[in-house]
C-alpha cells in the first residue's frame, strides 16, 4: 500500500468521526448501558442495584406475572397498529407522491409543501387538533356526519373506531415524510424507459408495474423497513388521544415500558422489555430485508 | 459491499429504536445537564463577623411549567429582594417529565436540587427510598410550627414522628357550575348532595339543545372523581392489607356514574378532555375538576361558580385531592443553605398570597386566615373542604398498583363492561401488580 493511500484513508475516516462520536455518546453507549441495566434490580431510587441476572426477561416470559402482562398486551396492540399503519403509510405516501408529480410543476411545491407540514408538528399539537376533530360530543367529523344525517361515531372511544381514528391521525401526521422520499425516487426514474414504453405500447398500469415500481425498489424497502420501525414505537398518539383505552385495547407496549420505568421506577424490567422489543424490531427488519432482496441474491 | 451497508443501514435504523425507548430508561444525563452551574455554593459574607449569616444559594425545583410558574416567579424574586443572605434560584421543570428528572438528579446526587415541590402522596415512597430528611430541626431553628398548617397534609407526611414536608397547597376536587344554565334551569343554590345533585342535574339536561346536567368524564380526571366517591360512600381503595375497589360501596358508586349515562343527563362515549370542551361550550352544566382549570374558564370568560363536591356517597363527606409540598434531599448537609431554606420557608408560609392568585388554596393556617385570602371567592370555597380532604392511600408503589383501575373503570362508564367485572378484574390486576 502506497503512502498516500493510507494517507488518504486516514484523511476520510476523519470525516466520520464526528458522526461516530455523536453515535457512541447518543447511541451505542446508552444500548449497552441498557443491556447492562437490564440484568439488574435496579430501582431508579435505591443505592444498590444488586445483579439479577436474567430474572427480568425470565419474567416477562412467564405467563401469570405482571411483567407478561405487560409485555404481551402491549406487544399485542402495538403490532395491531404496525399491521394496520405500515401498508397506509406506504401505500398512500406512494399514491400521493405520483399524484404529486402528476399536477403542474408551478403549483406542486405549494402542495408538497402543504403535506408535508404536519410532519413538522409536534404530537401535542397533533393532538390538540385530532381530539376536537374526534370528539364525540361536540368534534368536527361528528359534526360533518350529523349534517348528513348519519349517525355519530365514537372515534376515540370505541373498537374498531379507536384504531381508524389513531391510523388516520398517524397518516396525517407522518405521511409526508414518506411522501417527500418516494418524490425523489419516482424523479430518478430515467424518462426514457417510459418512453420506449410508450413506444411498445404499454398502458399505465404496466408502466407502473413494470418501470416505476422496480425501480424505486430500494427506496420502496427503506420506506417499509422505516415505517415499521416508526410504527413500532407509536406512543404519542394512544397516549394522548385514547389514554390507552377504550379498557386496554390501545394500550401500546411504549407506554408500558415508560410506565414500567418512571411510575414503577423499575428501570431494570423497563430496560429488559426495551431490549425485547429492539430484537423484535431487527427481527421483523431484517425478515422484511431478506423477502426483499433474500432470492435475488 | 453494497449489500453490507444497505444490511448495516437497517441494523442501525433498527437499533435506533433503543434510543428511543431504552435510553429514556437508562438516565439523564443528556437532559439534567441545562442545570450545570446552578449547583448551589455557599460562600462567607464579605467581610464575617461571627455574626454575619453566611451567604448562600438554594437550588429550588418546582413543577410549575403551566401558567402557575410566574406566580411563584414573582414570589421568589420578591423574597430575593427582601434580603441579600441567601439567594434563591427557582428551576421549573417541565411538569408532566418532573418526577423523571427529579429521580435521575437524585440518584446521581450531582445536579440535585437543595429544596423542591412534592406531592404529598410521593414523600412516603421518597422517604421509604431513604431520599428525603426530616425538617424538624430545621423548622425549629427558623420558627415554623406544625401547628401553623392544615392537619391532613402534615399528618400524611410525619413519617415515624418525624415531619418530612412543608406544605404549600391542597388541591382538591371541585365543582364547577355554569352560573347562566343554573338561572335558566331555575336553581338557586349549587347542590350539595346526592338528592339534589340527581334533580339539578335532570333540570338542568335540554336534550334538543343538546345541554346535558353533568357530562361523565371517563378518563382524567377520574383519578381525583373515583377515589372521592368511594371514600364518600363508606369504602375504601385500600383496605390496610389489599386493593378494595371491588366492594360494593366502590361498585355503587361505579352504577350510579354509569347510570347518569344511561339516564340521559351525560352523553355516552365521553373522549379525553369531552366533558371539559363541552363546559367551555356551555353546554356541560357541572363539571368536577381541580382548582388549576379556574385560568382555563376565566380566559375563555364563562360565568361560571365554584362550590365543594357535593355528598353523593352516602357515609360521610370526603373528598380526593393533591398537596404541592416543599422537601429536603437528604444530601442536602451545608448549614448554611440549610438555614437559607428555613428563612425562605418561614417567609412562604406568611408570604404566600401570589400563590393563592394562582388559584389555589394555601395550607398554611396565617394564610387561610387572612383577609386577603377570604376575599378570594373561590379559593376560599375550595378551603372549605380542608376538614375533609383525603389523599391517595400511603402504600408503597401506589400509582403502578392503582393504575389498573382507570383502564377498567372507563370500561365501565362506556358501557362495555358489568361494574362489578370491571372492579374485580382492576383488582385482579393491582394484586398481579403487588406480587411483582
Amino acid at each position: 500500500m502506497t503512502k498516500s493511500s493510507l494517507q488518504s484513508r486516514f484523511t476520510s475516516s476523519l470525516f466520520i468521526l464526528p458522526y461516530l462520536l455523536s453515535f457512541c455518546a447518543f447511541l451505542l453507549i446508552p444500548i449497552l448501558y441498557g443491556v447492562y441495566i437490564s440484568f439488574h434490580n435496579f430501582e431508579l431510587l435505591s443505592d444498590s442495584h444488586e445483579f439479577v441476572g436474567l430474572d427480568n426477561y425470565i419474567q416477562i416470559f412467564t405467563p401469570g406475572t405482571y411483567l407478561f402482562e405487560q409485555f404481551t398486551v402491549g406487544l399485542w396492540n402495538t403490532l395491531q397498529f404496525v399491521i394496520y399503519s405500515v401498508p397506509l403509510l406506504v401505500i398512500l405516501g406512494l399514491a400521493l407522491a405520483m399524484l404529486l408529480n402528476a399536477i403542474p410543476g408551478r403549483i406542486r411545491g405549494l402542495f408538497r409543501t402543504f403535506y408535508f407540514m404536519p410532519y413538522a408538528i409536534s404530537g401535542s399539537v397533533m393532538a390538540v387538533i385530532w381530539l376536537m376533530m374526534f370528539d364525540t360530543n361536540a368534534g368536527f367529523l361528528n359534526g360533518l356526519l350529523a349534517s348528513l344525517h348519519i349517525d355519530p361515531v365514537a372515534w376515540l372511544t370505541d373498537l374498531p373506531w379507536v384504531w381508524v381514528s389513531l391510523v388516520l391521525t398517524t397518516l396525517w401526521w407522518t405521511i409526508g415524510f414518506n411522501m417527500i422520499i418516494f418524490v425523489n425516487a419516482l424523479n430518478e426514474v430515467p424518462e426514457d424507459y417510459y418512453e420506449a414504453a410508450s413506444i411498445d405500447g404499454a398502458n399505465a398500469w404496466r408502466k407502473f408495474v413494470n418501470i416505476t415500481l422496480p425501480s424505486i425498489r430500494p427506496v420502496m424497502l427503506f420506506i417499509i423497513i422505516t415505517s415499521t420501525i416508526a410504527s413500532f414505537n407509536v406512543y404519542a398518539q394512544p397516549f394522548l388521544l385514547t389514554r390507552g383505552g377504550p379498557g386496554d385495547s390501545t394500550r401500546v407496549l411504549l407506554m408500558n415500558v415508560l410506565d414500567e420505568a418512571f411510575k414503577g421506577k423499575q428501570v431494570g424490567s423497563a430496560s429488559a422489555m426495551a431490549i425485547l422489543m429492539a430484537i423484535i424490531i431487527i427481527v421483523i427488519s431484517a425478515v422484511q430485508y431478506k423477502i426483499a432482496y433474500g432470492r435475488k441474491e | 459491499m453494497t449489500r453490507t451497508v444497505k444490511m448495516l443501514s437497517v441494523m442501525m435504523l433498527a437499533s435506533s429504536l433503543v434510543l428511543a425507548a431504552g435510553c429514556s430508561g437508562n438516565n439523564g444525563a443528556a437532559n439534567g445537564g441545562e442545570n450545570a452551574g446552578t449547583n448551589a455554593g455557599t460562600n462567607a459574607a464579605e467581610g464575617s463577623g461571627g455574626e454575619t449569616a453566611e451567604k448562600a444559594d438554594i437550588l429550588f425545583w418546582t413543577p410549575f411549567s403551566g401558567a402557575d410558574g410566574e406566580f411563584m416567579k414573582k414570589i421568589v424574586e420578591k423574597y430575593n429582594s427582601s434580603q441579600d443572605t441567601y439567594k434563591v434560584k427557582l428551576v421549573i421543570q417541565p411538569n408532566g417529565e418532573y418526577y423523571k428528572q427529579l429521580d435521575v438528579a437524585l440518584s446521581a446526587s450531582k445536579e440535585r436540587p437543595d429544596l423542591a415541590i412534592m406531592h404529598v402522596d410521593q414523600i412516603p415512597t421518597y422517604q421509604n427510598k431513604g431520599q428525603l430528611q426530616a425538617m424538624d430541626d430545621l423548622a425549629g431553628a427558623a420558627g415554623i410550627n406544625k401547628s401553623d398548617y392544615v392537619e391532613a397534609p402534615v399528618n400524611y407526611e410525619t413519617i415515624e414522628g418525624k415531619w418530612y414536608g412543608i406544605p404549600l397547597d391542597i388541591h382538591p376536587l371541585v365543582m364547577y357550575y355554569n352560573k347562566d344554565l343554573f338561572e335558566k334551569a331555575g336553581i338557586t343554590a349549587p347542590p350539595t348532595n346526592r338528592a339534589e345533585f340527581d334533580a339539578a342535574v335532570e333540570k338542568l339536561t335540554d336534550k334538543d339543545k343538546k345541554i346535558y346536567g353533568y357530562v361523565l368524564p371517563t378518563l382524567w380526571p377520574q383519578q381525583f372523581i373515583f377515589p372521592t366517591l368511594v371514600w364518600q360512600n363508606g369504602g375504601e381503595l385500600w383496605n390496610g392489607t389489599d386493593v378494595a375497589y371491588n366492594s360494593p360501596e366502590a361498585v355503587e358508586m361505579v352504577q350510579w356514574m354509569r347510570g347518569l349515562v344511561e339516564k340521559g343527563v351525560s352523553p355516552g362515549n365521553v373522549q379525553q378532555d369531552g366533558e371539559n370542551t363541552l363546559f367551555l361550550q356551555g353546554k356541560n352544566a357541572i363539571q368536577f375538576n381541580g382548582p388549576w382549570m379556574k385560568g382555563q374558564f376565566d380566559e375563555a370568560g364563562i360565568n361560571y361558580g365554584v362550590a365543594p363536591v357535593p355528598q353523593i356517597g352516602k357515609a360521610k363527606q370526603a373528598v380526593y385531592a393533591g398537596s404541592h409540598n416543599f422537601v429536603v434531599p437528604k444530601d442536602v448537609t451545608d448549614a448554611a443553605v440549610i438555614k437559607g431554606i428555613g428563612d425562605f420557608l418561614k417567609y412562604m408560609s406568611t408570604n404566600s398570597m401570589d400563590w393563592a392568585a394562582s388559584g389555589q388554596a394555601l395550607a398554611s393556617k396565617p394564610m387561610l386566615e387572612s383577609a386577603d385570602f377570604i376575599a378570594l371567592e373561590m379559593q376560599s370555597n375550595v378551603a372549605k373542604s380542608f376538614d375533609y380532604v383525603q389523599f391517595a392511600p400511603n402504600v408503597l408503589n401506589w400509582a403502578t398498583i392503582s393504575d389498573p383501575i382507570w383502564g377498567e373503570l372507563s370500561s365501565a362508564l362506556l358501557g362495555k363492561k358489568d361494574a362489578q367485572k370491571a372492579m374485580d378484574d382492576a383488582v385482579a390486576k393491582s394484586r398481579q401488580a403487588m406480587k411483582k
